[in-house]
């Protein structure tokens, strides 16, 4: 007896040793079952995208106590993180995800801007505006014409003088809108009720400043009525403060959805069925699911069961291996592409080096480092594939987007872009710069130094934690020793978006993001990344915090907004990636999406996928994003 | 009792004191901290933004909305007003929300799910280790190493346990959330019936967790107060052993208390794991990412919360002594 006492302890205290060595968690759970594999993609199945279904407007919509029909709300996760505080469009302080996002590719369900943005072609289509815009000759001025049958939810119609007033009142209150165009646009004007024309700053030559950012802000603001901006200012006494932060419960909006029910668990859109976009000018019908809902997750690995149990129609987080839903599970799950990289990559999440750093100054050391990184396992590993791999896409400035691929000259760069763990290839380069290990301890030095660097991303990135180690084993790999350090973000993010002065140590190589799919890209990443304008600014949030500083790339990034010969802005941009590969400032280290786009089709399907046969095709955003939102208008459900 | 009274006062000014103290502390460490809380409300708002003069007016504007300019005496004495005001401010990480309006629309579904857990947990605790000590044999080869293997396993552990099992694979129990999510709440059955099923795993995730430690604990006290002289003694005399265990039992409850008062007085700080692995509404991922994003009015007002529940469970405790354990009472008597 006491023999099967010890035995039963024994596997008792091996099971808690097993549990305090790894903690499961859902996703290393879903990783790690291994389950017969069905190799089943749902993206597969021959389907109708494009269906001409028109929503009758339906009754009234539940009232408290009840829950929503299942079959009429699309369900989201990733966007919200945490409840919503407002729903004030002129403020930037909502955290109001579904609700209030102006960017570049603006949250249109509630409010509306007058173009969408369509990362797939890079073009903006008429939302609120009738017809394409157009620049005057002298490119200066923007004029567009606004759809008579566009109104707000009051039923009032959408007038020049609400465009007016809304870029007046962007100004007045110092808005994040304002700031952002105030130096780039000089007045938003009426010419008479559905005639807008935006007037851009002028130089000394009088030309646009940037027409690149005037041309922006069609897609990239929203539009807010005249008469409820007033209500607002006589509520608030003209009191700025007060005026951001009202919470705005009484807005009047011209989306087709509008705030249902939000708590600290969730936040519920419904359908505004006297929407003017069921016009034969915009979409002839109304958006099909009646509610948008969004529960509040508190991590992605919640977000991600969710996502499984088909309680998620919609997801925008990472979910970690992704495949493994459809592949190991035969789950109704897909992403945008069938297979790797599952999505489209957007943005180029980089490591920048700390130029002031002994031997970053070098142009081979920085340039050794990045040829040495193993891409491939960051990929695999950080990303679980989610991005494409540099040699599918070979690095330049650019993000893989036909689009954006197709403005510079692949052929004149070919040389010069690499695609990482060559290692040979390295430390020649350090060879012959004559960065040598001189006292033979294996690792190399330069000015007398032995070349130590510090990595650094901040403390529960995952995945770009895991990158940075990446980046550190290919340093052992070359004789360079790099260690990895991981800071809170709350000290990161004030280390490094110090500008006024050389980064500290431990700051060597370190990580941070830059602009993914927009109106003014690659132009405004490119900006991001290289220009020398962010140099010396006390709070820099836009970029190039390795503060590198180059005139002939200043001069670049200054002439491209204001060119309009396309061959010339080809030169211009293989120019620019020529410059940055070969000057290696900082590099692309992997492909992120502009928004994880995850969709379970247990209940709707006709959701955006490659090759579904929409025209201009429907972005994979989530279904709010810029012209992503025509996509609510074909969805279908699986059981009708 | 003059002499009790003496105990009552001394203690109290100790309290006051130490409430001090504390207050101090809970304006000055948060703010030791290294990093700028408004960066991180200007990196929200920032993302996005191209123009840089922009960029650092919204910076000034919040500095200046915050008082996060001002030298840190002033700050405080500003703190100190408002606090006795009953204002704690802005949430800068839920800026324009107030830190009274965070805690309110969050601290009872914290307090909902952790005060029955606590209290369960002690009572089934406690009831399992006496019964281990008192019992032997096989209940106390079943009950010790089951409430080793419960109260070793790292409360994530035991929560994703209970999702995959009763969440995922079983599917008796939702897997996120308060209630349900396709409902809109109202005061009725069905609403409280969602409310009760969603709360069934973070529940028994801290209560098998507390059941272990307590369980231990319970039973190595008991054990100890089993082999005392006075059971011994007790025995000799002929006393029925009904009246020593109970006597055994309320010595080894003593510390146990403690732990419970203590328990109680910082369950305001939240269940943060049960809180992120179910996604269920509470204090405890506001307060985590109020530390991580220097939310310094919300840090000082939900460790201040703390304090005062801690000073006055402890303080309770105290007094209660004297009452359970005359041996205390006779001590600060003298």
């Amino acid at each position: 007896m006491k023999r099967l006492y010890i035995v039963v302890s024994l596997v008792m205290v091996l099971g808690l040793v097993l549990a305090a060595c790894q903690t499961a968690t859902p996703e290393t759970i879903i990783e790690t079952v291994e389950v017969p594999v069905v190799q089943t993609q749902v993206v597969e199945k021959e389907k109708v995208v494009v269906q001409t279904q028109v929503v009758a407007p339906t009754e009234a919509p539940v009232a408290a106590g009840e829950s929503l029909p299942r079959n009429e709300t699309l369900y989201f996760n990733g966007q919200q993180w945490g409840p919503v505080k407002c729903w004030n469009p002129y403020s930037s302080n909502c955290n109001n995800a579904l609700g209030l996002a102006a960017q570049d590719n603006s949250r249109v369900p509630m409010f509306e801007t007058p173009y969408l943005y369509n990362m797939m072609d890079g073009k903006q289509y008429p939302l609120l505006a009738d017809g394409d815009f157009t620049w005057n000759d002298a490119h200066t001025e923007i004029t567009f014409k606004i759809k008579p049958a566009a109104h707000w939810s009051d039923g009032t119609p959408v007038t020049a003088d609400d465009f007016a007033y809304t870029w007046a009142s962007y100004i007045k209150y110092n808005t994040n809108a304002g700031n952002n165009y105030k130096d780039y646009i000089e007045t938003v004007e009426a010419v008479d009720p559905q005639t807008v024309v935006i007037k851009a700053k002028l130089n000394e030559e009088g030309k646009a400043v940037n027409p690149l950012q005037v041309g922006h802000y069609l897609s990239g603001a929203y539009v807010i009525q005249k008469a409820w901006t007033e209500t607002l200012e006589a509520r608030t006494g003209g009191d700025a403060t007060a005026f951001l932060t009202d919470v705005a419960e009484d807005v009047v909006y011209s989306g087709p959805y509008h705030k249902f029910f939000a708590d600290e668990t969730k936040v519920i859109f419904v359908r505004d069925d006297n929407y003017w976009g069921q016009d034969a000018s915009m979409w002839g019908k109304l958006p099909v699911p009646k509610y948008l809902a969004h529960q509040i997750f508190k991590d992605n690995a919640a977000g991600s069961v969710a996502l499984a149990q088909g309680e998620v129609d919609v997801s925008q987080q990472f979910n970690s291996n992704v495949q493994v839903l459809w592949e190991n599970y035969n789950l109704p799950v897909s992403t945008y592409l069938p297979e790797p990289p599952y999505g489209i990559g957007a943005s180029l999440p980089t490591a920048y080096y700390n130029l002031t750093s002994n031997g970053l100054d070098q142009v081979a050391i920085r340039k050794a480092i990045a040829l040495a990184v193993d891409y491939d396992t960051i990929i695999a590993n950080a990303m679980t594939n989610q991005s494409a791999t540099f040699d599918q896409v070979p690095r330049s400035l650019m993000n893989p987007t036909p689009g954006e691929q197709a403005m510079y000259d692949h052929d004149a760069v070919a040389d010069l872009q690499w695609a990482g763990n060559d290692i040979e290839g390295a430390n020649k380069m350090l060879d012959d710069a004559g960065v040598l290990d001189t006292n033979g301890d294996g690792n190399r030095e330069w000015n007398g130094q032995e070349l130590h660097y510090v990595a650094t991303c901040p403390n529960g990135w995952s995945d770009w934690q895991a990158a940075i180690e990446v980046v550190a084993a290919a340093g052992e790999k070359i004789g360079i020793d790099i260690v990895t350090n991981f800071p809170e973000w709350a000290v990161y993010q004030t280390v490094v978006t110090k500008s006024d002065a050389p980064l500290p140590e431990g700051y060597d190589i370190f990580m941070m993001w830059t602009d993914g799919a927009g109106p003014t890209q690659p132009w405004g990443r490119i900006r991001h990344l290289l220009s020398s304008e962010f140099v010396g600014q006390e709070i820099n949030w836009n970029g190039n915090w390795g503060q590198y500083s180059n005139p002939d790339v200043d001069a670049l990034i200054q002439a491209i907004p204001g060119e309009t010969d396309e061959a010339k802005l080809k030169e211009m941009y293989t120019e620019l990636v020529r410059i940055y590969l070969t000057e290696v400032p900082s590099f692309t280290l992997m492909y992120r999406p502009q928004s994880f786009h995850t969709v379970n089709e247990s209940v709707w399907t006709g959701f955006p996928h490659q090759d579904d046969g929409t025209e201009p095709p429907v972005p994979p955003l989530d279904l709010t994003d810029g012209w992503s939102i025509a996509g609510l208008y074909n969805l279908q459900l699986v059981n009708p | 009792m003059k002499g009790y009274m003496r105990y009552f006062g001394k203690k109290l000014i100790w309290f006051i004191i130490t409430f001090i103290a504390a207050f101090l502390l809970n304006f000055i460490l948060p703010r030791l901290m290294p990093g700028d809380p408004v960066a991180a409300i200007v990196a929200r708002l920032a993302q996005g933004q191209s123009n840089a003069s922009g960029v650092q007016a919204i910076y000034e504007q919040y500095t200046e909305l915050f008082g996060t300019n001002e030298p840190m005496y002033t700050q405080f004495l500003l703190y100190v007003k408002n606090v006795f005001q009953g204002d704690f401010g802005f949430s800068f990480s839920q800026y324009p929300r107030s830190v009274a309006d965070v805690l309110r629309s969050s601290i009872w579904w914290t307090v909902i799910l952790q005060f029955p857990a606590i209290i369960i947990g002690w009572i089934l605790g406690n009831s399992l280790g006496a019964l281990a000590a008192y019992r032997k044999g096989w209940y106390d080869r079943l009950i010790l190493p089951v409430s080793i293997f419960a109260s070793a396993l790292p409360a994530f552990g035991m929560a994703t346990i209970l999702l995959v099992i009763f969440g995922v694979t079983l599917k008796w129990l939702p897997t996120s959330g308060g209630y349900d999510v396709s409902m809109i709440p109202k005061l009725n059955w069905a609403y409280i019936w969602s409310v009760v099923v969603h709360y069934q795993l973070p529940f028994w995730s801290i209560v098998l967790i507390a059941i272990g430690g307590q369980a231990i604990g319970m039973r190595s006290m008991s054990i100890y107060e089993l082999h005392a002289d006075y059971v011994k003694y007790s025995r000799f005399l002929g006393v029925k052993d009904n009246k020593i265990v109970r006597y055994v039992f309320r010595n080894a409850m003593l510390p146990q208390i403690t732990g419970l008062a203590l328990a109680l007085g910082t369950m305001v700080g939240g269940a943060l794991i049960a809180e992120i692995v179910f996604s269920y509404p509470g204090l405890g991922t506001i307060l985590y990412n109020g530390i991580m994003g220097q939310d310094y009015p919300l840090i000082s007002a939900t460790t201040l919360i703390i304090t005062i529940m801690v000073l006055i469970a402890t303080f309770a405790i105290e007094i209660l002594y004297g009452f359970i354990d005359p041996r205390i009472k006779a001590a600060q008597s003298d």
